[in-house]
């Protein structure tokens, strides 16, 4: 296609019209064309068909995550459409052979086997939560629950105290719901800037004080026999926040928004680990937590019959293809058993998410804890808030809902957080190769 | 003879295929990608299960032959 041939949409992702018509609103746009250029936000191409995205997301020669705000290398706005922050936000605003280096030294804590060891640990907290509100037959499915064990999870696996996820929650969600055109940006702005300004100084006490986990793994690492810059550390410390708090809650809350009007499906899922399997990736697809990303163009090509141009902005709409009729029949419905279901929730190509296996075995326990021990939950509607903006994660800030009081099983949340921390304390001090190399 | 290929070129550690065929498929511990964990013929119900695995793929990684 010329470029002058372009199918020009006013499309914005954070905005309330898209919200309120998701996921209608991307048949809008795929039946004019798979990739449509909309006028908002300085222009991009917005990808909406599932083909087209299954062979762009692999040119890595063609499309760049690169974050440059201070122009050093290409000027590059990163993976948000319109560009957010002034700095470069951790490995997913990189690109290989520098991106796969980072990859390299955290996969070891997020592939299958290594999520495996956290099993206690997500089932200790699952039941906390629930124990803290089981005798009141009432919870915010989002502030009591779905919030707290992928952000305590996400603490421990950092190294950092456990119960700093407080911190970090509100700063964390607010970054991702809030709209570029919303009175609260600049609100954000500051909040975002305070906790990356925390993690910062975790990041410097960890040269000296290591502890098991990603960040001193980060800090110990050698590229072509250099340690990681600081910056390239404290990013990619923050988009683990980012990405470890906001997206399994999500994920969860839609879930469990849904099946309030299904209690029919919610026997199976509790029983059936296979089904719970296949519904899993089903609400992947359906919700897509994590909505797209952004890209830039690096020189002029045609891929799949469209013609791009080096500099263009494109936002790849993970959402969107996952709801492209081509290839996933009767899309917009949630078929729990569906299969195949080759979804793009996790993104596609070498960005694929690096917590998808963690996100899987969180989400699987929680969500079939929270329907074995509140069967009969309902929702309350009149209090369930979506977040402001879905365009960069598709989640709700409340979820309140009721059911059958029922029994403890446990210790209250509070000890449980004591006791983890002091087993994560005893466990041995990793080496640290930078105090070695009198490196700090 | 029934085989199942994974091309590592293309493969990103969604691991789906494992749900599917975890006979077939294995991970690596150290990433998560997928390999062939069968050395020869596929027997007709693992063959069965990895083209459910190559439906399933999202990055269409993977290919089986008769």
């Amino acid at each position: 296609m010329a470029s002058d041939d372009r199918v020009v949409v006013e499309f914005d992702q954070h905005s309330t019209e898209y919200r309120e018509t998701y996921p209608a609103k991307a048949h809008e746009l795929r039946e004019q064309c798979p990739v449509v250029w909309s006028s908002r936000h300085d222009g991009f191409w917005v990808v909406t068909g599932h083909d087209v995205l299954s062979a762009i997301s692999k040119r890595t020669d063609l499309l760049s995550n690169d974050h440059d705000p201070d122009g050093e290398r290409n000027g590059y706005q990163g993976i948000s459409i319109p560009e957010r922050g002034s700095t470069r936000g951790g490995f997913i605003e990189m690109d290989p052979p520098e991106q796969s280096e980072y990859r390299r030294i955290l996969n070891p804590f997020l592939s299958p086997a290594a999520v495996k060891v956290w099993d206690p640990f997500v089932a200790d907290f699952t039941r906390a939560c629930i124990d803290d509100v089981i005798e009141t037959g009432r919870l915010d499915f989002v502030d009591d629950f779905a919030n707290i064990v992928p952000a305590v999870l996400t603490m421990a696996m950092l190294g950092l105290p456990l119960a700093d996820w407080e911190i970090y929650c509100e700063p964390a969600h607010m970054q991702v719901y809030t709209a570029p055109d919303s009175p609260n940006w600049d609100r954000m702005i500051d909040s975002t800037m305070r906790m990356v300004g925390r993690l910062a100084e975790y990041v410097q006490i960890r040269k000296t004080e290591p502890r098991p986990g990603m960040i001193s793994a980060l800090l110990n690492a050698k590229v072509m026999d250099e340690f990681l810059p600081d910056d390239g550390i404290i990013g990619t410390v923050t988009l683990l926040i980012g990405g470890g708090f906001d997206t399994t809650t999500s994920l969860l809350a839609g879930a469990l928004d849904w099946l309030d009007a299904r209690p029919d499906e919610r026997p199976k899922l509790v029983d059936d680990s296979r089904y719970l399997d296949l519904a899993t990736e089903e609400f992947l697809r359906h919700f897509t937590p994590a909505q797209g990303g952004g890209r830039t163009v690096t020189q002029d090509c045609e891929v799949e019959g469209f013609e791009f141009s080096a500099g263009d902005r494109m936002f790849l709409s993970y959402a969107m293809c996952n709801h492209d009729p081509n290839s996933f029949p009767n899309p917009d419905e949630i078929v729990l058993d569906r299969f195949p279901n080759p979804h793009a929730a996790f993104g596609l190509g070498v960005h694929r998410c690096i917590g998808s296996n963690l996100a899987r075995l969180d989400f699987k326990y929680m969500l079939r804890e929270a329907l074995r021990r509140m069967p009969d939950y309902r929702i309350d509607h009149s209090g369930k808030e979506q977040y402001e903006s879905i365009g960069t994660i598709n989640g709700f800030k409340h979820l309140p809902a009721t059911f059958t009081p029922g029994r403890r099983e446990g210790p209250p949340l509070r000890e449980l957080m004591a006791d983890w921390q002091a087993r994560l304390d005893a466990e041995p001090t990793p080496e640290n190769l930078r105090a070695a190399e009198g490196a700090l | 003879m029934a085989r199942a290929i994974v091309n590592p070129e293309l493969c990103q550690g969604h691991t789906l295929c494992n749900f599917a065929a975890p006979d077939v498929f294995h991970l690596r511990d150290e990433d998560g990608h997928a390999y062939v964990a069968v050395d020869g013929d596929l027997s007709p119900e693992q063959l069965e299960q990895a083209r459910q695995a190559e439906l399933g793929c999202p990055e269409r990684a993977i290919t089986v032959e008769e």
